[in-house]
């Protein structure tokens, strides 16, 4: 069984609304007529119940009571089988519907989720918590599935039960029906009572399980400063508090549920014993026939048991609508349209930038960049120099759209950078982190990532050889196909700079952005490094977040960033005349030469 | 949590050695509490009876009051009944107590086993464990063992006492159809076994697709930004939706088989109803059955599909919990390879001058990392290792930690062979600050006071203002009460080292390793972590893997390692007129470390002189 497209696809942006029932059920359109019918069907499926006990009475009264039998034997006992089988098979079919329905909203969420949060700005990315998004689009949605999926047809069910057997009831006899659910209301209450308190209880055993899990995993992670500093027995310590306050909220769960379950039981037993009294005294009298007796003991135990269960199915469904309320604030949330714009050459860029007194500011009067203005032609490299928090990678993080600037304009190729639809934009550049991200896929999906299609072998090597990092694939157990992060190898800083090299190669970007940084790299493989990045840089419009007098000496031009502003822009030699900060920078080249001299004439 | 799913089962399977013994050693794990086991067995076993009873109860009140229009004996036998209802429900309240609490124990017993198993083994078991792994034996693992033998044992016992009372109830009433009805039973649980066996495996491919997507929303949100820059949103939807469908697919499997199982088990039982009615429909005439005895036998086998349900339950899981209980053992039973020969004593101190004697050493059945190792280090001397990754620096001071001994060849403390000595005593007398500091939840307080437990206030704070930790500190707003978060994260990584230093400090070693962090802080952090250092130089043996070049030319000797050997050896002016290897090591060094300080643009303007 799959699901139609149609409604897969179902955009669930239509699924606001301030009232979270209202909310819940348009998140099942598409799905509504078999839940639907999955609800039904439990009706009839318990209706086939019923009339198994309707069915008793009859078998009993005339074959037994009466002696008298107006139906060959054979068809009542058929007609249990074919109870049976209506009941069976409804119910059956209910649980499939009502899987598919869970299942298929379940998916259609999940679906959702991941792409409206792959498309929601960086702005939006930048102040969510990773851990809370993941929480929301896992947890959450799975409790909405469980509301879909247990709560409400249960709840569904439980009435229904309730509903049929009490008319089968009326029909035996109408002072017994009501006689038989005078303790369903308070049944009701304390059953309501109960789970509100369990959830809680559940909740702070299920803390506790976390911070247990977190003092283990600690322990684990850090078992080398456990041992240096030989506090294994303080760590026992620490590890048995926790243990042992887990091991006490599980007590006190279970005081609660020790009680609740025996309780009830009473309560529901007393009541069922004093409708066996009254149907007893009926039947002897003659209200009642026998059969009615005999049906009325089955029934009225699908009437008053099912009920304890309410509670619990009511306490879970509330938690449901509080999931769907934060599922929905995700939702609510806009999407960065990627193929807004109307500008986008099939040549491809040519990669000439022109920023003309642009700005930027994340909200309202708190402004991160001003009156950036410069320009560079095809091929050339920028460098960009300046203190944490001086603007630089909020410039560059302008090029790909990935933040608007606020006024100004940007030109790319002489045209207005809005106008280039944000995927367009993106193919064309490339970016190399400081700490590039790499999935936990094999190297070779790694590196092919960037172009999302599959490549041949060569290719792939080629790029990887350029990127300085063929050699050490090779040296995996797995080779191209050796896992990146748990369940494979883990790359030093350096290792990973240098896949992200090779993915960017594969791209092939007109624009690149490279954040010059080798603070995890050991000495020896700088230079490995120094290479992949020049191979990577040739032919390319390149922007640099220089931490290296290489990067910036070679530069085309440079531009020294303070507070958002320029403060002094050209190139080396340029800017060696103009004194101020950039000949103070460079004074450390000469001053290390001359340090290293000193230091080695001194040992001398 | 989703890194536990994944080595939930047998993604990592380590070498499990088959334990016959693994049923009798799960039982003995309930031995010392058996009276709360005997307890809960009784229970529930009264509690079974009284059921079964009550059905026979109904009989009676048909037969011997309505049938025969006698009050006195329905009043009776209704007044029993609501008497039994209490006692029954006292019962139930004994054993839900006795079978939860005593699982919560056994779970907890069980962790607390582990953990402190765990605190023993060597660093040799972790470096080839992952961490998932073993988390996932502590919490799932000992949850699936207190399960069986608790819930399970319970559920069996409810499960096999139901049956067999109501065959027993079924034989008084008539014998006859009680051993037509007996004739579905295998079949029953035959089936019922047969679909939880499917229900269980199909439960537990959710689990790990859930695990999967996960981990998939988790990649993409945390790696957003490469996904934004690459454009990879099409292609990423496109391989998630692959995983929701089977998702679906595996998920609505799970549901529709356990949606089947009751309907096929109340269908068979269904037929049985009708072949007991149709019998003794025709048996009416000569008296073989009663419109009570009717009554209990449709009771009996309507009732009969919940014991087989949990019978079928508990047989399908109990092969998992036991595969559970093997992992579990092997944990326990593996042997930590370092540990306190017989005899191993305090020695008081270890200070005094350290040896390596042709030490050989190396991981698993790798080539050796050190091979025919000699050094000879005098007390209180500072000595500085450097030289490439994969060398052997680590190695050595592995070693010296006694994290791992030597193969071949010995080490010796103040000239004696230091496995004489027990671990705690070389141990807690050696400070050592890692390269990636590790830090434990809580505030900062408890962290230094992890370096010595008794350490008032006032010497923590001196640990702190020694290193240069105290002004960052009492900059927090609850000062050193600060929470620092999981494993640190709340605090920059030169605060979390400055930490890990002053933890050192408090500590007082008689020897000090320190693994120097290559990721650079701040000039003026790094400032404060040189003095930090300094302070501990000062009055320990050291050894240092040094990448600061301050750090290098502090040292008293300077060991060049390479492949495992020393390649050179002696103070930093000897080695630099060398012109070797530490020459073009320390050029590059220097060059290096000089233009990282470009990075810091914050203090251009006051730059620290370039040499210390």
């Amino acid at each position: 069984m799959s699901i139609p497209a149609t409604i897969l696809s179902f955009d669930l942006k239509n699924i606001q609304s301030t009232n979270r029932l209202i909310g819940l059920w348009r998140l099942l359109t598409g799905f509504r007529l078999k839940y639907l019918i999955a609800t039904l069907s439990l009706g009839i499926a318990a209706a086939a119940k019923t009339a198994t006990y309707l069915l008793l009475r009859y078998f009993v009264d005339n074959f037994f009571v009466n002696q008298f039998n107006p139906l060959p034997l054979w068809t009542i006992a058929a007609g249990f089988v074919i109870l049976a089988l209506v009941e069976g098979g409804f119910s059956f079919l209910s649980g499939r519907l009502a899987a598919q329905t869970s299942e298929g909203i379940t998916r259609r969420l999940r679906n959702y989720l991941f792409d409206h949060i792959q498309h929601l700005s960086f702005s939006y990315h930048r102040q969510m918590e990773t851990g809370e998004l993941i929480q929301r689009a896992t947890s959450d949605v799975d409790a909405i599935r469980r509301f879909f999926a247990d709560q409400a047809i249960n709840v569904g069910r439980i009435v229904m039960l309730f509903i049929i057997n009490f008319i089968a009831l009326l029909k035996l006899n109408v002072t017994l029906a009501f006689l038989s659910i005078v303790i369903i209301p308070l049944i009701m209450l304390i059953s309501v009572q109960f789970f509100k308190r369990v959830s809680k209880a559940y909740e702070a055993y299920q803390e506790q399980d976390a911070s247990l899990s977190t003092t283990l995993q600690e322990n684990l992670t850090g078992v080398r400063v456990v041992k240096a500093f030989a506090r294994q027995q303080y760590e026992i310590q620490k590890f048995e508090r926790d243990n042992w306050e887990k091991y006490q909220r599980g007590k006190r769960l279970l005081k609660m549920h020790s009680l609740f379950w025996p309780i009830s039981d009473t309560l529901c037993g007393l009541q069922m014993v004093v409708g066996f009294l009254v149907a007893a005294m009926m039947a002897i009298q003659g209200v009642i026939t026998p059969g009615s007796y005999l049906a009325y003991v089955g029934l009225v135990v699908w009437i008053i048991f099912p009920i304890r269960n309410l509670g619990r199915l009511i306490v879970q469904a509330s938690s449901g609508m509080i999931s769907y309320q934060r599922v929905i604030e995700i939702i609510r949330e806009e999407r960065e349209p990627l193929d807004e714009g109307d500008y986008q050459p099939g040549h491809g860029i040519r990669g000439e930038i022109i920023f003309e007194n642009v700005c930027f500011e994340y909200e309202h009067d708190n402004i991160v960049l001003k009156d950036i203005s410069f320009q560079c032609k095809p091929g050339q490299v920028i460098a960009l120099l300046g203190s944490t928090g001086s603007g630089k990678t909020t410039l560059v993080n302008l090029l790909p759209r990935f933040f608007d600037y606020t006024s100004g304009r940007i030109l790319l190729d002489g045209v207005e950078l809005k106008r280039y639809p944000r995927r367009y934009l993106r193919q064309q550049i490339g970016i190399v982190e400081q700490e590039p991200f790499l999935f936990s896929r094999s190297i070779r999906e790694n590196i092919i990532y960037s172009v999302g299609r599959d490549v041949p072998q060569q290719e792939i090597e080629n790029v990887a050889r350029a990127a300085a990092i063929h050699d050490v694939i090779l040296s995996f157990p797995n080779r191209y196909d050796t896992m990146i992060g748990e369940k494979g190898v883990t790359l030093s800083g350096g290792q990973k700079q240098r896949v992200a090299i090779a993915r960017t190669l594969l791209k092939n970007p007109r624009i690149l952005i490279l954040d010059d940084s080798t603070s995890s790299v050991d000495v020896e493989t700088e230079a490995e490094i120094r290479e992949a990045l020049n191979n990577l840089m040739r032919n390319r419009t390149t922007f640099i977040i220089a931490h290296r007098i290489q990067s910036i000496m070679n530069a085309d031009l440079i531009l020294v960033m303070d507070q958002g502003r320029i403060v002094q822009k050209g190139t080396h030699e340029e800017l060696l005349t103009q004194g101020g900060f950039y000949q103070k920078i460079f004074d450390i080249q000469t001053r290390i030469e001359e340090e290293l001299e000193r230091e080695i004439a001194s040992v001398a | 949590m989703s890194l536990n799913n994944y080595y939930e089962e047998e993604d990592f399977e380590q070498q499990t050695r088959l334990n016959r013994n693994v049923l009798r050693r799960i039982i003995s794990l309930a031995r010392p509490h058996w009276r709360w086991v005997l307890g809960f067995l009784v229970l529930v076993t009264a509690s079974t009876l009284f059921d079964s009873y009550f059905t026979y109860l109904s009989k009676r009140i048909l037969d011997e009051g309505i049938i025969q229009q006698n009050t006195p004996v329905v009043i009776k036998l209704l007044t029993i009944y609501g008497g039994l209802i209490v006692i029954q429900a006292s019962c139930v309240f004994g054993f839900i107590y006795l079978v939860g609490v005593l699982g919560e124990r056994i779970r907890y017993d069980l962790r607390q086993q582990m953990f402190i198993h765990l605190q023993e083994l060597s660093l040799s078991y972790y470096s080839r464990t992952p961490v998932g792994w073993i988390m996932a034996r502590v919490t799932s693992d000992t949850e699936r063992v207190a399960e069986l033998i608790t819930w399970g044992t319970l559920d069996a016992t409810w499960g096999a006492m139901s049956l067999i009372t109501s065959m027993i109830f079924m034989l008084i009433i008539n014998w006859k159809l009680a051993l037509i009805v007996f004739a579905t039973l295998p079949i029953l649980v035959y089936i019922g076994i047969e679909f939880r066996k499917r229900i269980l495996s199909q439960f537990r491919m959710v689990r790990k697709l859930n695990s999967k997507i996960t981990a998939s929303f988790n990649e993409n949100i945390t790696g957003v930004r490469v996904v934004k820059a690459l454009v990879r949103e099409r292609e990423n939807m496109r391989e998630f939706s692959q995983l929701t469908g089977d998702m679906y697919a595996t998920a609505f499997r799970a549901a529709w088989l356990s949606a089947l199982f009751l309907p096929v088990v109340q269908l068979i039982s269904a037929l049985a109803v009708a072949i007991v009615l149709y019998l003794s429909g025709i048996q009416v005439n000569s008296g073989g059955m009663s419109v009570g005895g009717i009554h209990a036998f449709v009771s009996y086998i309507t009732f009969m599909m919940w014991p087989i349900q949990d019978l079928a339950r508990v047989f399908a899981e109990m092969q998992h919990a036991i595969a559970s209980a093997e992992r579990i053992f092997s944990l326990i039973d593996s042997h930590p390879d370092v540990a306190d020969r017989s005899g191993a004593y305090d020695p008081g101190s270890i200070r005094g001058d350290i040896e390596f004697d042709h030490v050989t050493f190396y991981y698993d059945s790798d080539p050796p990392v050190l091979e025919n190792f000699n050094l000879e280090v005098r007390r209180g001397e500072t000595i500085a290792l450097v030289g490439p990754t994969g060398g052997g620096k680590t190695t050595i001071v592995n070693l010296l930690c006694r994290f791992y001994e030597p193969k071949r060849g010995s080490i010796r403390i103040g000239g004696r062979d230091y496995r004489d000595f027990s671990l705690h005593s070389i141990q807690s007398r050696i400070g050592v600050v890692l390269q990636t500091p590790h830090l434990f939840s809580g505030t900062i307080r408890e962290n230094l006071r992890y370096g010595r437990l008794n350490a008032t206030d006032e010497e923590i704070e001196t640990a702190a203002k020694l290193v240069g930790a105290h002004e960052f500190i009492m900059r927090f707003e609850k000062g050193y009460d600060e929470q620092v978060g999981e494993g640190g994260n709340l605090l920059s990584v030169g605060q979390k080292q400055l930490i890990s230093l002053a933890r050192a400090v408090l500590a007082k070693p008689e020897i000090f390793v320190m693994d120097e962090a290559t990721s650079s802080v701040d000039t003026l952090t790094e400032a404060l972590i040189q003095k930090g250092i300094a302070v501990l130089l000062k009055d320990c043996t050291s050894f240092i893997i040094a990448h600061r070049l301050s750090t290098i030319k502090r040292a008293d000797r300077i060991l060049v390692i390479e492949n495992g050997k020393i390649a050179e050896m002696g103070t930093h002016a000897d080695l630099l007129r060398q012109r070797g290897k530490y020459y073009q090591l320390y050029t590059r060094q220097f060059r290096h470390q000089m233009e990282q300080t470009l990075g810091a643009f914050d203090e251009l303007s006051g730059m620290q002189p370039l040499s210390s």
